[in-house]
């Protein structure tokens, strides 16, 4: 297990923290066919992550920042390179595998919300669930009245503004209790306030000590992270 | 997991809705389909069982074709000389030998046709169904007649009326009405058969001779005896039912090919409704797959969809064959020979087993397809279509 020191900023207090780091990534490359032509959206791109960690992945649309954090949330397979996480690595993991660690270690938050529209709050907050088998409706109870939504249980996605349906999804994303959290443009749908709100809540779940990456063009929400890896044309920007 | 199929399939309620009617009619065909077949071979052998007769002597010709028009009430070109009767009487191992004398009387002025039915005592044994509702139990005399129950009713006649009969130049006296039995007799005109023979000028002859052994076991050996009376021939009730159900067989090979065509449709059109929710939901199976679900999982998921579907489909099916059987029936027994008094629609436990199996298996294979292919979706690629 590798363990690092890194400054922690919070609330403009500097202290030293032991940590540990919870996913490493390697010398990670993504190449995919468009057409004849070979893109390649990620390029030799390494870097880890403390545990606890609030993480900005920054850059220019096409910059590989949501190929990164696919590979990071287990969703698609590097062309080459690896991805440790909690010290074990991903490589050559059978489907069935990658699947129980998305469903275990990682909760991905989508900027379109990803949420069921045939299924109420509730129902769509206990989704993951459905597959891992769990009980957790006490744990739902918990997260809803966490973003504020307890008496919008019943609703449907359709009868909730861009920023309850985001925090709903980020909700549903914690549910099974991941290690890290992974947010594609959180706030790109929302309006000021909205984003506002989420970026709070962002906050108040890393000071609980979640681990979390988020992949924004929000310079707001940038700036309140703790780190930024920042992309350019597939490389991380030293 | 049923929920959330459930929930998807109420997305798209007019696809949803049209699906299931495809498979509901698909499935109701076939349970009326099963539901005759089984209904008329049982209506039809507990008919012929309760006519206790095991054979018919009949002219020479089409000896299936003879006996089910006398077994229907209706007459032949040809008649029997009514020696054959006493041929038949002294066989010792018979029972009971009835004649027979059926005859056509046309009234063209009111646009319709009777059939008079000439017969004796001996043929009580062999219409165990028949009850007087009025009248004495038998002819007192050479004119009197027993009217069917509809015959009755055409003709508005009760006991004691007496009428005449222009086309015969007889006047008759009604002495009995039958109940309502459901079979030909209801519409038929009973006469003693000597009156029959004089009406209808066939001195000594009759249509076919009924036939119940002592022993139905030693058919055949009577069978084959009966055979030598001139100018007629045997045939068995086995045979007849043999050939009924052979001719019913026939038209059921027909129909069992439109129902597989029904069901083959409704298997594509689940097909096309699994399929077209693959493609209308693939970012949401991508976030399905995000959050956890396995590849089986979302397979079984639209599995299950598809099953749902076609049991949903399959159960409205068997209600629309209790509900509209009726009517199918009485245009089935327009087509079908020797069609049974009883209920044509024989939906048992069995049937609806069957159908709801079938509808399953289809709605299974048809969804198996768009499952797996649901099932290989990489996340990834889901989530980014747009």
């Amino acid at each position: 297990m590798v363990v690092a020191m890194y400054a922690k900023q919070n609330e403009g207090v500097h202290e030293r923290v032991e940590s540990k780091v919870l996913v490493s990534a390697k010398g990670l490359t993504k190449t995919y066919r468009r057409g004849t032509e070979e893109v390649r959206a990620l390029d030799g791109v390494s870097f880890d992550l403390q545990q606890g960690e609030f993480t900005a992945i920054v850059g220019q649309s096409g910059a590989g920042k949501t190929t990164l954090l696919h590979l990071l949330g287990c969703m698609d397979t590097p062309t080459s390179g690896e991805i440790i996480i909690g010290g074990h690595s991903t490589k050559g993991l059978s489907d069935r595998a990658l699947t129980q660690l998305r469903r275990e270690q990682v909760g991905f938050v989508f900027q379109h919300f990803g949420l069921l529209p045939t299924l109420t709050v509730m129902e769509n907050l206990l989704l993951p669930t459905l597959f891992s088998k769990r009980e957790a409706k006490a744990r739902a109870n918990e997260l809803l009245e966490q973003v504020g939504l307890t008496q919008r249980r019943n609703h449907h996605p359709n009868q909730l503004s861009g920023g309850e349906m985001q925090r709903v999804a980020i909700a549903r994303a914690l549910i099974n209790r991941p290690q890290i959290l992974l947010a594609d443009e959180p706030t790109g749908n929302l309006d000021s306030v909205n984003g506002e709100a989420i970026l709070q809540l962002f906050h108040q779940l890393h000071r609980e000590g979640l681990t979390i990456v988020v992949v924004t063009h929000n310079p707001i929400l940038a700036d309140a992270t703790q780190r930024q890896l920042v992309l350019r044309d597939g490389q991380l920007v030293p | 997991m049923l929920s959330l199929a459930l929930s998807n399939l109420t997305r798209r309620r007019l696809r949803t809705a049209l699906t299931l009617l495809g498979v509901a009619i698909s499935v109701g065909v076939l349970a009326c389909l099963l539901a005759f077949g089984k209904g008329y071979e049982a209506g039809l052998g507990r008919e012929l069982n309760g006519m206790g007769i095991q054979m018919m002597l009949v002219p020479l010709g089409c000896p299936y074709d003879a006996a089910a028009r006398v077994l229907k009430g209706k007459t032949l070109e040809v008649s029997l000389p009514a020696n054959s009767l006493n041929i038949a009487r002294q066989e010792g191992k018979v029972e009971v030998a009835a004649p027979l004398l059926m005859a056509t009387l046309p009234r063209p002025a009111e646009g319709r046709t009777d059939l008079w039915v000439g017969i004796d005592e001996s043929v009580r044994p062999l219409k165990p169904w028949w009850k007087m509702t009025t009248g004495s139990r038998w002819f007192p005399d050479a004119n009197s007649v027993i009217l069917g129950a509809e015959a009755a009713a055409t003709e508005l006649r009760q006991v004691g009326d007496t009428f005449f009969s222009p086309e015969t130049g007889r006047k008759f006296t009604v002495c009995g009405v039958l109940e309502r039995s459901g079979t030909s007799d209801d519409s038929q005109f009973f006469v003693p058969l000597a009156t029959a023979q004089e009406m209808f000028h066939q001195p000594n002859r009759i249509t076919a001779v009924a036939i119940r052994l002592k022993d139905p076991t030693q058919i055949t050996e009577v069978s084959t005896r009966l055979q030598q009376v001139p100018g007629a021939q045997v045939v068995t009730m086995a045979e007849m039912m043999g050939t009924f159900l052979n001719l019913v067989g026939s038209v059921r090979t027909l129909v069992s090919a439109i129902a597989i065509v029904a069901l083959c449709i409704s298997g594509l059109s689940v097909f096309n409704t699994m399929l077209s929710a693959v493609l209308e939901r693939t970012r949401e199976l991508g976030v399905l797959r995000a959050v956890g679900a396995s590849r089986s999982q979302v397979f079984c998921l639209l599995s299950v969809e598809a099953i749902l579907l076609t049991t949903l489909g399959s159960t409205l099916g068997v209600v629309l064959a209790l509900a509209t059987g009726r009517f199918v029936e009485m245009g089935v027994r327009l087509f079908v020979p020797m069609a049974p008094a009883d209920t044509l629609l024989n939906l048992s436990r069995e049937v609806i087993q069957q159908c709801f199996m079938v509808g399953v298996v289809v709605g299974l294979g048809a969804g198996l397809y768009p499952a797996w292919q649901a099932s290989r979706l990489q996340p990834v690629e889901a989530i980014r279509i747009d």
